[in-house]
C-alpha cells in the first residue's frame, strides 16, 4: 500500500454517515457565508463555542484575527487557574486541554513507587517492565473456568481474609482531610505486614497499591495528594497476593456527612451486589448476574456501568470467567462448585457511559455524576456460594451502614 | 500523523501559537442516534488474494471513507497499531492507541476501544476492513467485534469473508494436521459468510468443481463466489449483515435451501442440519446450546466430542409471534427476535451446525427430547 504524503492534512467530513439533522451553520470568516461543516480544534479545547468554517483555506485566510480569540481565552484561563494550579507545589492540571467531566481533579505529583520487602512472594507482573502478566496473557481469550482443588480453595480462603483485614484498616482512615495517598500508604504497610504483595502495584504499570475512586470516578482511581472532602463518596479497592493467590474486594464509604442522593446510590449499589450473590449457585449461567443487577439498579433510577466487569480470580488476578454487570450479555460459562470469581457492580446516578483520564487508568462517568461500587470474591459451593471476603465482625455489615 | 494526546503535543502547541491548526469535523452537541459502522473480516491463506481484494474495494469505493487494518491485534505488547484510511482515492496512515490500562476487567477488547476512540477524535468511517493473518482463527477475531448490543458500540460485525486460492486451496484443505489440531483453511471456510474462490483463471473446470464441492461439503450455508484477481461485485461483499436480525428473512430462506453435506475429507468439518416443527422452551434451548457449545457434552458414535464452529437457526418460542434468530461463533451465541412474524405459517425450527464430529441423529434426538415444548413433532 502506498501512502500519499499529506501536505495539507485532509479535512474529515463526519457529516457523512451521521443520521442527524442539524441546523445549517455559516462560515465564520468575514464575508463568507458558505456552509460550515468544520470546526477549529483549538476552540474546542479552550471551550470557545461555535468556531465553524467552510474549509481549511478559508480558515487559513482568517487565521490572523481568529488566533486572537485563542490568546484571549488562554489569558483568562491562566488567571483563573494560576491559583489552584501550582499552590504548594501541587499540580491539578497535569494535562492541559483535557476536558474533565466533573469537578474532580488529579492532585499531582504522586509519591515515588513504593517498594515491597524482598521476602514477600511477588506475582509475575511485579518485575515486568510494562507490568504485563505472562501467565494471564497465556490464557487470554480462553473461556475455560478453573475448578479449584481443596488446597487451592484453602489458599483463597486465607488470602481473602487478609484482603478483608486490609480493607477494614483503610475504612478506619476515611474522613475529611485525609489524602487518598495516605490511605494508600497505610494499605501498602498493612499488606506487607501480612506478608502480602499489594496486587495493583505495577499491574500493567499501575503506580499504587490500591485504587481510590471518588465521586464521579467509576473505578481505578489513582491515590494522590487530594484531601477527602466532607460529602465525598470514596471507594477503596483492595487486592492482595499471598502464597500464590489473589483476593479482591472493595467498598464505598461516606466521607463525613453525605447527601440523601449519595446514601441512596451507595445503598442500592450494595443491594445490587448482595442480590447477585444470592443468586449464585451451581447451574446458574454467569450471564444471568447482569439481569439481576440491572433490574435492581434501574428500579431505583440508576444505570449500570458496562465497560468493566467481574472476573475469575485465583492464581491469576484477572481471568475467566468474564462477568458483565448489565442485562442481556453474552458471557460464556455456567457456575460449578469450585469456581472462584468476583462480582463488582458499578452503579451510576446518571448515564452509564464512561471515559478514561489521560493517565490511562482513572475511569469517570461521561456526565460527571457520581458512581458507587461494591465487590466480593466468591467461591461456588455445592449449594450456593461462600463469600470469601466477607467481614467477620459487625455481623458482616458493610462499613457505610454504620453511617446511614 | 501521530494522534497521541500527550502533554508534549499540547505544550508545543502553546509555543507555536502562530501555527494554524487543522480543522476538525463539527462535534455534535448531543449524542446522535448512532449510525453504526460495519466491520468485515477478510481471511484466507497467504497468497489467496486477500490484499488484492482489499485494494479492489478501496479503489472501487473511492468516495467512501474506509479504514483498513492489517493482521489483527497482536498479544498485549503493542502500544500502537497502524491503520490505513482511504478517502477520495488517497491512502493515509493513522494510529490506534492501544491503551494499556486495565485490559483485564474491561468488557470491550483493546482493539475495539482503540478504533472507537479514533472515530471519536477523527470522525466515523463508512466501512472497516480487517485482514487477518493466514493462520488466525477468524472466529476469535470476529468475537472481538461481536459485542453485546447493550454496549452501544459504534461498530458492528458485518460478516466474515474467506478468500481461497482455486489452484492451491484444495491442497491446503487436505493438509493433515496433528491429532487435535484443526486445519485452518477448513476452519476459515466453516466460519465464513462468504467464500471467494479466487484465481479461477489458473485452473481447469474439473479442478474448480472439486474446490467448490469441497467448500460446499464443509459449509452448507456459505455464499460462494468465483473470481479472477479478486474482482467481485462489492454489493456481495459489503453490507452482508450476517450477524444481525436484518439477515433474518434472508436466513430463513437460505436455511430452507441448505442440503446436508457429505465429508470429502477425513476427520473433516461438516455441515449438519435439521428441522423440527413446534414451539421451543427458551430455557431448554439455552441449556441445549450451552451443553453443546460450552460444555461440549454431546459425543458422536465414536465418543468424540462434537465441536461447533458456526451455528445459525430460526426458531419459534411459544407465545412469541416473531421468529427468533440464533447465531453462534465458537462459544459465543446470541438469540434475537427478528421482525418477521410467523403468521399462519407452520412453525418450523431450522438449525444448522458447522463443525467437527457432528452427528445429526444424536443432536436431533436430544433436541426433540429436551427442547420441544409441545407435542407437535416432525
Amino acid at each position: 500500500m502506498r501512502f500519499a504524503p499529506p501536505l495539507t492534512p485532509p479535512l474529515w467530513n463526519a457529516a457523512a454517515g451521521m443520521a442527524t439533522t442539524e441546523a445549517r451553520r455559516e462560515c465564520e470568516t468575514e464575508g463568507c457565508s458558505k456552509d460550515a461543516k468544520l470546526q477549529c480544534p483549538t476552540c474546542i479545547k479552550l471551550g470557545i463555542q461555535g468556531s465553524y468554517f467552510c474549509s481549511q483555506e478559508c480558515f487559513k485566510g482568517s487565521w490572523a484575527s481568529h488566533k486572537l480569540l485563542h490568546k484571549k481565552a488562554k489569558e483568562e484561563k491562566n488567571q483563573n487557574e494560576a491559583k489552584n494550579c501550582v499552590e504548594k507545589d501541587i499540580n491539578t492540571d497535569p494535562w492541559p486541554g483535557y476536558r474533565y467531566t466533573g469537578k474532580l481533579r488529579p492532585y499531582y505529583p504522586l509519591t515515588p513507587m513504593r517498594l515491597v520487602p524482598s521476602g514477600i512472594q511477588r506475582p509475575d507482573y511485579a518485575d515486568h517492565p510494562r507490568g504485563m502478566s505472562e501467565s494471564e496473557q497465556f490464557l487470554k481469550g480462553t473461556s475455560q473456568i478453573k475448578i479449584l482443588s481443596p488446597e487451592d480453595i484453602e489458599g483463597m480462603r486465607v488470602v481473602c481474609k487478609l484482603a478483608r483485614e486490609v480493607l477494614d484498616i483503610a475504612a478506619l482512615m476515611v474522613k475529611p482531610g485525609v489524602t487518598t495517598e495516605e490511605i494508600d500508604h497505610a494499605v501498602h504497610l498493612a499488606c506487607t505486614a501480612r506478608n502480602c504483595y499489594p496486587s495493583p502495584l505495577n499491574y500493567y504499570n499501575f503506580p499504587k497499591s490500591c485504587c481510590t475512586s471518588v465521586n464521579e470516578v467509576i473505578c481505578h482511581g489513582i491515590p494522590d495528594r487530594r484531601s477527602l472532602q466532607e460529602g465525598d463518596i470514596l471507594n477503596v479497592d483492595i487486592t492482595v497476593y499471598h502464597n500464590g493467590f489473589h483476593g479482591d474486594l472493595n467498598e464505598t464509604f461516606f466521607v463525613g456527612e453525605v447527601d440523601e442522593g449519595a446514601k441512596k446510590l451507595v445503598q442500592t449499589t450494595y443491594e445490587c451486589l448482595m442480590q447477585a450473590i444470592d443468586s449464585v449457585k451451581p447451574g446458574v449461567r454467569y450471564r444471568e448476574l447482569g439481569n439481576v443487577i440491572q433490574k435492581h439498579a434501574q428500579a431505583n433510577g440508576f444505570s449500570v456501568v458496562r465497560s468493566y466487569c467481574g472476573h475469575g480470580i485465583h492464581r491469576l488476578f484477572h481471568t475467566a470467567p468474564n462477568v458483565p454487570h448489565y442485562a442481556k450479555n453474552k458471557a460464556v460459562g455456567v457456575m460449578k462448585p469450585g469456581h472462584v470469581f468476583t462480582i463488582e457492580p458499578m452503579i451510576c446516578e446518571g448515564g452509564w457511559q464512561d471515559e478514561t483520564w489521560p493517565d490511562g487508568w482513572t475511569a469517570v462517568t461521561r456526565d460527571g455524576k457520581r458512581s458507587a461500587q461494591f465487590e466480593h470474591t466468591l467461591l461456588v459451593t455445592e449449594t450456593g456460594c461462600e463469600i470469601l471476603t466477607r467481614r467477620l465482625e459487625e455481623n458482616g455489615r458493610a462499613h457505610f451502614l454504620s453511617q446511614m | 500523523m501521530n494522534l497521541k494526546l500527550r502533554c508534549a503535543d499540547s505544550h508545543s502547541m502553546m509555543e507555536e501559537e502562530d501555527d494554524c491548526p487543522e480543522l476538525v469535523p463539527i462535534q455534535p452537541q448531543s449524542v446522535p442516534p448512532a449510525q453504526q459502522i460495519p466491520v468485515t473480516i477478510i481471511t484466507g491463506y497467504l497468497g489467496a488474494g486477500k490484499t488484492t481484494l482489499l485494494n479492489y474495494i478501496l479503489t472501487e469505493q473511492h468516495n467512501k471513507r474506509i479504514a483498513v487494518i492489517l493482521n489483527e491485534f497482536g498479544e498485549g505488547s503493542a502500544l500502537e497499531k497502524s491503520l490505513a484510511v482511504s478517502q477520495a482515492g488517497e491512502l493515509y496512515e493513522e494510529w490506534l492507541e492501544l491503551r494499556n490500562g486495565c485490559l483485564c476487567c474491561s468488557v470491550k477488547d483493546n482493539g475495539l476501544k482503540a478504533i472507537e476512540n479514533l472515530m471519536e477524535k477523527k470522525g466515523k468511517f463508512d466501512y472497516i476492513l480487517l485482514e487477518t493473518t493466514g493462520l488466525a482463527d477468524p472466529g476469535a477475531v470476529a468475537s472481538m467485534f461481536w459485542v453485546d448490543a447493550e454496549l452501544g458500540s459504534d461498530i458492528y460485525l458485518d460478516g466474515i469473508v474467506t478468500v481461497i486460492d482455486a489452484k492451491f486451496g484444495l491442497q491446503q484443505l487436505m493438509e493433515e494436521k496433528a491429532e487435535g489440531f484443526i486445519n485452518e483453511a477448513a476452519r476459515q471456510i466453516a466460519v465464513a459468510d462468504l467464500t471467494i474462490i479466487n484465481k479461477t483463471d489458473l485452473v481447469a473446470e474439473e479442478e474448480l468443481n472439486q474446490v467448490r464441492d469441497t467448500v460446499r461439503s464443509i459449509n452448507g450455508l456459505v455464499k460462494i463466489l468465483e473470481t479472477q484477481r479478486s474482482r467481485v461485485d462489492l454489493s456481495e461483499v459489503l453490507d452482508l449483515h450476517s450477524f444481525d436480525i436484518e439477515d433474518g428473512a434472508k436466513l430463513a430462506e437460505k436455511l430452507q435451501l441448505v442440503k446436508p453435506t457429505r465429508p470429502h475429507l477425513d476427520k473433516s468439518i461438516l455441515t449438519v442440519m435439521f428441522e423440527v416443527v413446534g414451539d421451543l422452551s427458551e430455557d431448554s434451548l439455552n441449556a441445549f446450546i450451552q451443553d453443546l457449545l460450552w460444555e461440549k457434552k454431546f459425543l458422536n458414535t465414536e465418543k468424540e466430542p462434537m465441536t461447533v464452529i458456526r451455528l445459525k437457526g430460526i426458531v419459534s418460542f411459544a407465545g412469541k409471534d416473531r421468529q427468533m434468530m440464533l447465531q453462534g461463533v465458537n462459544e459465543l451465541y446470541e438469540l434475537n427476535e427478528t421482525p418477521q412474524l410467523w403468521e399462519e405459517n407452520q412453525r418450523i425450527n431450522r438449525l444448522i451446525f458447522i463443525g467437527r464430529n457432528l452427528d445429526k441423529d444424536i443432536l436431533e434426538k436430544h433436541f426433540i427430547a429436551t427442547v420441544i415444548q409441545n407435542s407437535e413433532k416432525n
